[in-house]
């Protein structure tokens, strides 16, 4: 018999632990023509705002070593567009669409979340209190517990369904943010979002990004992912959600073991459109041989003495 | 699609032609390209763009060497496998109405070859090509007017003085090349009411529409994807003095 890979977040249940990560999967669609999205525990979609934002200006990308450092700055096209345009598309979709939402201020998170709750294919919201590219909101939201309590509080009164918030590392204890979201009332925590770097163009001798930093992702950043996944495991109750570098099972189960109930997939996405489901084969392998009747059992399982 | 090295092999400085095994795809368009993944995991991380060079029985590309991706495909064999995602981009729209002029620099003569010759195989009109060099080594290619930079073979000087007093309004010009000489070629052609499209380089991730980091700044002062919008774009759609 198959081991099962089922996994639940409040009273979602996720038929697989493996989502894609926003920023990383655009608003689904592009991934239609690479991949069965169906297979998918679910996606998360590319960050909305109330206004359309047309973002950085460029060059935002540049690659480092195994890794990639962006500065797009949450370029979207809003999210009643959203809602008119690209929410119709999804709607047939057997999987969970998770919308991640971005605001300047607390009143704007909330205004997002309203019009979300009207759309029962939206299945959770995943908070951004996390983007380093953006000059009002974002990290500087999440770096401060007082705002995160008050913002995730804020946004559980308007949304009906589960409120995942995304942590920045950026932090100097991220699991004080993580208990500072669950005493909001946040449902889950996703971490870890990109952590802050630069490179310089020996050339130019300026800052290669035009926003002079950007955040860094890919491989590279995987360790702090998972040592900061294992930090919050131990002092928060809620399920987390891991991501940072994921670009194969093994990474993905080392997340699992540390305590993350469900991953996200990220910067892989870019290289190889189907990966996600390359790594999901892989979990479904590894408990097989190992014998595991159902990945819960692999949760927080690096914790054990 | 993991597809068959059939050839990898240096032919000018810095310079390589790189073939795979064409894996029975109907059609790709000049100016299109590929998203070539250099090795497995994790390093280099990113796949690279090339815009395809020729299309037969095998797909072309033709690369330089400027960092170690690159340096690190110099090293693939003939016989080895490599994973490439495309055809990306949206490819040149070829008006048989007007005069073609070619223009490209460096590296950018790669797709304007294969453009070369769609329009004299297929569309069975003639073109002219002005392709410029920074030195006699650096060419990779006979099939056109050479400018040279230091003089060393063909016209000295940059290929945009080869081409300006051919500029009006009943040409159509096909460019790519460094972002400095598409600046000058589009002043140029603007001055002289003549059409350009103008394929442009741009640092991606993904070449699907999705990190967005490739974007340029449009003439109304948007921004459109390099990779899905483009790579070819109608040069009044850009913002010239942005890039």
């Amino acid at each position: 018999m198959a081991s099962s890979l089922v996994v639940k977040l409040g009273n979602l249940i996720f038929k697989n632990p493996v989502l894609t990560a926003s920023g990383t999967f655009g608003y689904g669609l592009e991934y239609k023509k690479y991949m069965d999205l169906n297979k998918l525990g679910g996606f998360i979609v590319k960050g909305l705002s109330v206004k359309e934002k047309l973002g950085n200006k460029p060059p935002r990308i540049v690659e480092t070593p195994c890794g990639m450092l962006n500065a797009i700055g949450l370029q979207n096209i809003g999210v009643d567009r959203f809602i008119e345009e690209k929410l119709p598309k999804l709607e047939n979709l057997n999987t969970h669409v998770i919308a991640n939402i971005y605001g300047s201020e607390v009143s704007e998170f909330v205004e997002i979340a309203e019009k979300l709750d009207k759309e029962p294919k939206i299945s959770a919201i995943e908070v951004n209190v996390s983007c380093p590219n953006v000059s009002a909101g974002g990290a500087l939201f999440g770096k401060d517990p007082d705002m995160v309590f008050v913002l995730t509080a804020s946004i559980k009164k308007v949304f009906s369904r589960p409120v995942i918030v995304k942590l920045t590392p950026n932090v100097e204890d991220i699991a004080f943010i993580a208990q500072a979201a669950e005493k909001g009332g946040a449902d889950a925590v996703s971490l870890i979002n990109t952590i802050t770097g630069m490179v310089i163009d020996t050339k130019t001798k300026k800052p290669l990004l035009a926003n002079k930093t950007g955040g860094l992702s890919g491989p590279a950043i995987y360790p702090v992912g998972v040592r900061m996944v294992y930090e919050v495991y131990e002092k928060v109750k809620i399920p987390i959600i891991g991501v940072g570098g994921i670009y194969s099972s093994d990474i993905a189960l080392q997340y699992i073991m540390a305590g993350a109930t469900l991953i996200q997939v990220g910067t892989a996405n870019f290289i190889d459109p189907a990966i996600s489901l390359e790594i999901l084969k892989g979990i479904g392998e590894y408990l097989e041989s190992e014998g595991i009747e159902s990945i819960s059992k692999l949760i927080g399982i690096a914790h054990a003495d | 699609m993991r597809l068959k090295i059939v050839q990898n092999e240096q032919i000018a400085k810095d310079t390589f032609v790189l073939k795979v095994d064409n894996p029975g795809l109907f059609e790709v368009l000049p100016g299109q390209f590929f998203m070539v993944k250099i090795n497995d995991y994790p390093f280099p991380l990113l796949r690279r763009p090339f815009s395809v060079a020729g299309f037969s029985d095998t797909i072309d590309f033709i690369y330089r060497v400027v960092g170690e991706g690159t340096r690190i495909l110099t090293t693939k064999e003939k016989g080895e496998f490599i994973d490439i995602l495309g055809p990306l981009g949206n490819g040149f729209s070829i008006n048989s109405t007007k005069k073609l002029l070619l223009v490209g620099g460096g590296i950018g003569v790669a797709p304007l070859l294969y453009l070369k010759s769609v329009i004299e195989s297929e569309y069975k009109i003639r073109c002219d090509a002005y392709f410029g060099f920074n030195s006699k080594d650096e060419i990779f290619t006979d099939d056109g007017n050479i400018a040279t930079m230091d003089g060393s073979a063909g016209f000295k000087g940059n290929v945009v003085e080869m081409v300006e007093d051919k500029l009006n309004s009943d040409v159509l010009v096909y460019a790519c090349g460094p972002t400095l000489m598409l600046r000058r070629l589009a002043f140029l052609c603007f001055e002289a009411n003549c059409s350009m499209q103008v394929s442009l380089e741009s640092r991606m991730a993904c070449g699907i529409g999705v990190c967005l980091g490739c974007v340029v700044q449009t003439a109304d002062n948007r921004y459109k994807k390099v990779c899905v919008d483009g790579p070819v774009f109608d040069f009044e759609e850009i913002q010239w003095q942005a890039l």
